[in-house]
């Protein structure tokens, strides 16, 4: 768990020490640990060559477990199969070994155990949560789903039925839509375009060999990183990952082209009769290994990503009344680093609100932020990593999320140095690099009023959702 | 935001339960402030963290006519500037910041039977938030009305306004709940919401908000005694509210007619049959109330549950069925059946499928197997739930505001545990019989698509639990 160094917690660092103590008498594998870090991760490297992290902590006995297959995820879809690595994240579970769906489904139930799996744009991967005297059992269904998954005609096609029921279920979802229009026109051209939970026809066009061959050229011993957090001891955890994962062959996955934001200084509209227009708007980013990184973070935090004290939400909602939120966020996937900005606002109010925006941008790149302001981010960006610790699910999450972006088991330290040697000078520096106003493609889903907007940029009218239907 | 958190949390609250029957769930203290005030700790030092969150017995169901929203409203008001219990007072916004910088996150969210707010901060800085939470509890000062009641208004076209289906759901409530406050949105009606003044808000504030109307919960790295103490210096320095009233809705008078909701609507491309049910809550009927969570276990949760697997699994007539049930409201609850057909069913018979199973139920109840399983999952979900910072205290919060005992929290595996297949049956039969009219009917919505655009196709159950407006909450946004 958390160190006390950071914070007191005397029970919590009895229990370390003791814990410490019984793994160093222990003949184990390969790991690493380092009781100053913010986190006390264990790097445990199995007889087999797993690789996976730890943080031990028998407080609850139950233990998360979440990993990824590295550059499998939806980017890989091929046009007309969108939605490949979706329906093979929904089918895994439906069956394996000799348990059809309602067998391997009910045992889950029954044994009250989470195994699901998920994909991502860049990765594939699953999550599996289960109380301590059902773990056995539970590693045990998570190495047939992985090994041996059946894709019974019956459970595909009724999560193909369910994946197209969702996509006519969130065509009235206006967030929904924006969100669509935004991937199509900012990444025209490059896979993260495409509609990574598939069309109605691209699904229809997959098939349980289309899974399977998906399954085999992607999931790999070599692409795969694991996270656990809660009542298990790395001896036994070796064992276990061995146990799930060593029959899996090395993969070889091509890479995708890196893209940039495409489409800067349009606008793309598409109309909907309703009362509040959806704004998304998207300009270049910065890279999560940039040595400016940790520094744009505390930039981000002040202008728009902190919701109430954050500029955009002090101007924009409470002086002006114009939204219900307004953020300002980074997007950074493998292959692209972005910037983006999310809001909405009725219809009438849309010039006022790309206006107030830009504005914002305009006057934090050309005078930076107040002292107080990145005393007040600091002590907040630094203060509140505890609150992101406090279930196995956030600290096993956290874990992969580092582990994906290559980050290391030092992240957290780093990061903590880092944000505390941030300046109003350094600050100003990445400012004027990352808040060109002009640099946004911009998305609106409502009815905003467009000859007010031409002043903007090149307006460009959606008639059909892409990648959809 | 709240309103999505809400259904994951009223689902760890229909679980709570704990395989031995005398262990309790949360190992929580309590005790009460001489000015009425109520104190819950939950330890857990997993962190050095609290979550110390304010509930008042009040919410969105306690408006006077005409006002509706002003619970809500007021809630944002509430960030608008107050006082601060041996400091100096926060001007508008102020709030939010110092819990900022103490590393901290805070919000608040209203419901119809309560509001509540709360932080999330390192544990050292436990008596800093009590002196703000409890300097607002009776020092508000509410500045900036009129740029808060577009916030609001925005607010309102974001969550209901701007989706067909969130007017469809308000319209259901409407239905289901006549004459009782909860058919009337949280959020408010838009034209009232329009018209509410200082007036209205201030007066609702001093008629409710008081120690002895609300309810303390902290949660965390802390021990129960110095929060006692604490609580007492701090929340026990602000006087009763001697004008709390009785909470004394109107009630629904007796009916004699079944109700469709219809929509038909040219941005939904399927279609979805949902209904609504009056049950008891849990404040109302314990005993209908237990099994009425055994019975939503058996019936609607998840892919191995009667519904799924009847419909969607072996019928293969829908892409998703379900039934929920929600024990913690003050007044009757609501318990939803839905389904989504796929694109070659007629709507007509995922009615019908959904009224065979409930006959079924009735006629031959449940199986000592499904019974036991049922206890089993809903025992190891107590586990689970302790997995948690903010979600014990949300599970008592929800409870305790709306009329249960912090015993009957801590002791709910016990009272599952002793749930019968007779009880499940009778409750099926008393309350969700086809073939039997109800003083009260159950009000029936479809959703369909506008038949010249698109053919009917499948959906999912998004509209069902989501937009149960008995148990909704609209919250500051984060």
């Amino acid at each position: 768990m958390i160190n006390q160094k950071m914070r007191h917690c005397a029970r919590l660092s009895a229990f370390m020490f003791v814990a410490i103590g019984i793994m160093a008498l222990s003949a184990l594998p390969a790991y690493a640990q380092d009781r100053d870090r913010l986190l006390d991760i264990q790097e445990i490297k199995t007889p087999k060559g797993i690789t996976a992290w730890l943080v031990e902590d028998s407080s609850i006995p139950v233990i998360s477990m979440q990993y990824a297959f590295k550059g499998a995820g939806a980017v890989n879809d091929p046009q007309g199969k969108q939605g490949l690595a979706q329906l093979l994240s929904n089918t895994m579970d439906e069956g394996a070994g000799d348990l059809d769906s309602q067998a391997f489904q009910k045992e889950l139930q029954d044994l009250s155990i989470s195994l699901s799996f998920n994909s991502g744009r860049d990765h594939f991967g699953g999550s599996l949560k289960t109380l301590t005297k059902n773990s056995m059992r539970a590693f045990n269904l998570l190495e047939m789903a992985i090994m041996r998954p059946r894709f019974d005609d019956d459970p595909v096609q009724r999560m193909r039925q369910s994946n197209q029921s969702r996509i006519r279920g969130s065509l009235s979802n206006p967030d929904w839509v924006a969100a669509r229009v935004l991937n199509d026109v900012a990444f025209e051209g490059h896979p993260y375009a495409r509609n990574s939970g598939g069309t109605l026809s691209s699904l229809d066009a997959i098939t349980s060999d289309d899974l399977r061959a998906f399954h085999r050229a992607h999931l790999g011993k070599n692409n795969l990183v694991v996270a656990v957090a809660g009542d298990i001891d790395a001896e036994r955890l070796s064992v276990v990952l061995d146990n799930i994962f060593a029959g899996l062959p090395d993969v070889d996955i091509p890479s995708a082209d890196d893209v940039a934001v495409q489409n800067i200084g349009k606008i793309a509209i598409y109309e909907k009769d309703i009362p509040q227009t959806i704004v998304e708007m998207m300009k270049p980013g910065i890279a999560r290994n940039d040595p400016d990184y940790f520094t744009a973070q505390v930039m981000n935090f002040v202008l728009g990503s902190s919701g109430f004290g954050s500029r955009l939400t002090e101007e924009i909602r409470e002086k002006q009344g114009l939204t219900y939120g307004v953020y300002s966020s980074f997007y950074n996937l493998d292959h692209l680093n972005a910037m983006a900005v999310s809001t909405s606002t009725k219809n009438e109010n849309v010039p006022k609100m790309l206006a107030a925006i830009e504005s914002e941008f305009e006057t934090m790149r050309d005078g930076g932020i107040t002292q107080d302001e990145l005393d007040d981010a600091k002590a907040y960006l630094i203060g509140s990593l505890p609150l992101s610790l406090t279930s196995t699910d956030k600290i096993s999450g956290l874990m992969l999320s580092l582990m994906t972006d290559d980050l290391g088991v030092d992240y957290l330290d780093r990061r903590q140095s880092a944000i505390e040697n941030t300046t109003i000078e350094s600050i100003a520096k990445v400012s004027k690099r990352l808040l060109s106003p002009d640099e946004f493609v911009t998305v609106l889903v409502g009815q905003p009023p467009r000859d007010t907007l031409e002043w903007l940029g090149e307006i460009h009218m959606v008639e059909t959702l892409p990648n959809v239907e | 935001m709240f309103t999505r958190l809400l259904p994951l949390f009223m689902m760890v609250l229909a679980f709570p339960a704990f395989a031995a029957a005398q262990e309790k769930v949360y190992n929580a203290s309590e005790t009460t402030l001489d000015n009425g005030m109520q104190v819950v700790v939950i330890p857990n030092h997993r962190a050095p963290v609290v979550t110390h969150m304010v509930w008042y017995k009040v919410g969105g169901a306690d408006e006077a006519q005409g006002h509706s929203g002003s619970a809500h409203f007021l809630e944002h008001l509430l960030f608008k500037g107050s006082d601060v219990i041996g400091g100096e007072p926060l001007a508008p916004g102020e709030f939010s910041k110092v819990i900022r910088r103490m590393g901290g996150n805070d919000n608040a969210f209203t419901g119809q039977d309560y509001t509540a707010f709360f932080q999330s901060i390192p544990s050292e800085n436990l008596e800093t938030a009590m002196r703000m939470e409890a300097g607002r509890m009776r020092g508000a000062k509410m500045e900036e009305l009129e740029s808060e009641r577009l916030v609001i208004l925005e607010e309102r076209r974001q969550r209901t306004d701007n989706d067909p289906r969130g007017r469809f759901g308000e319209q259901m409530a409407a239905m289901a709940y006549i004459n009782h406050p909860y058919g009337t949105p949280i959020i408010g009606w838009y034209h009232e919401m329009e018209q509410l003044d200082l007036a209205a808000t201030k007066g609702f504030y001093d008629l409710w908000y008081g120690p002895n109307n609300a309810i303390l919960i902290v949660s965390g790295d802390v021990e129960p005694d110095e929060v006692f103490t604490l609580a007492r210096d701090i929340y026990g320095q602000v006087p009763r509210n001697d004008n709390v009233p009785e909470r004394v809705r109107t009630t629904s008078p007796v009916m004699n007619s079944k109700t469709l909701v219809t929509l038909e609507h040219p941005v939904i491309r399927e279609a979805v049959f949902q209904r609504l049910y009056r049950v008891p809550s849990f404040r109302q009927d314990k005993e209908v109330s237990l099994a009425m969570q055994v019975l939503e276990e058996i019936m609607g949760g998840g892919p191995t549950s009667r519904l799924y697997k009847s419909l969607v699994v072996d019928q293969k007539i829908a892409s998703s069925a379900g039934l929920s049930y929600s024990a913690n409201t003050y007044d009757d609850s609501g318990l939803w059946v839905y389904a989504n057909p796929l694109p070659d069913t007629d709507i007509v018979n995922i009615e019908a499928a959904l009224d065979a199973e409930l006959r079924a139920l009735i006629a031959d109840g449940v199986s000592d197997e499904e019974l036991s399983d049922a206890k089993t999952r809903m025992q190891d979900a107590a586990i689970y739930a302790r997995d948690s910072l903010a979600g014990p205290a949300m599970v008592i919060g929800y409870s305790l505001a709306t009329g249960s005992t912090l015993d009957d929290v801590e002791t709910w595996p016990a009272q599952i545990d002793g749930v019968t297949a007779a009880q499940i049956q009778e409750a099926a039969k008393a309350y969700l019989n086809p073939d039997a009219p109800r003083d009260i009917p159950p009000v029936s919505g479809v959703l369909l698509p506008k038949a010249d655009l698109a053919p009917i196709v499948s959906s999912e159950p998004d509209v069902a639990p989501e937009h149960d407006d008995a148990q909704n909450s609209e919250g500051e946004t984060e």
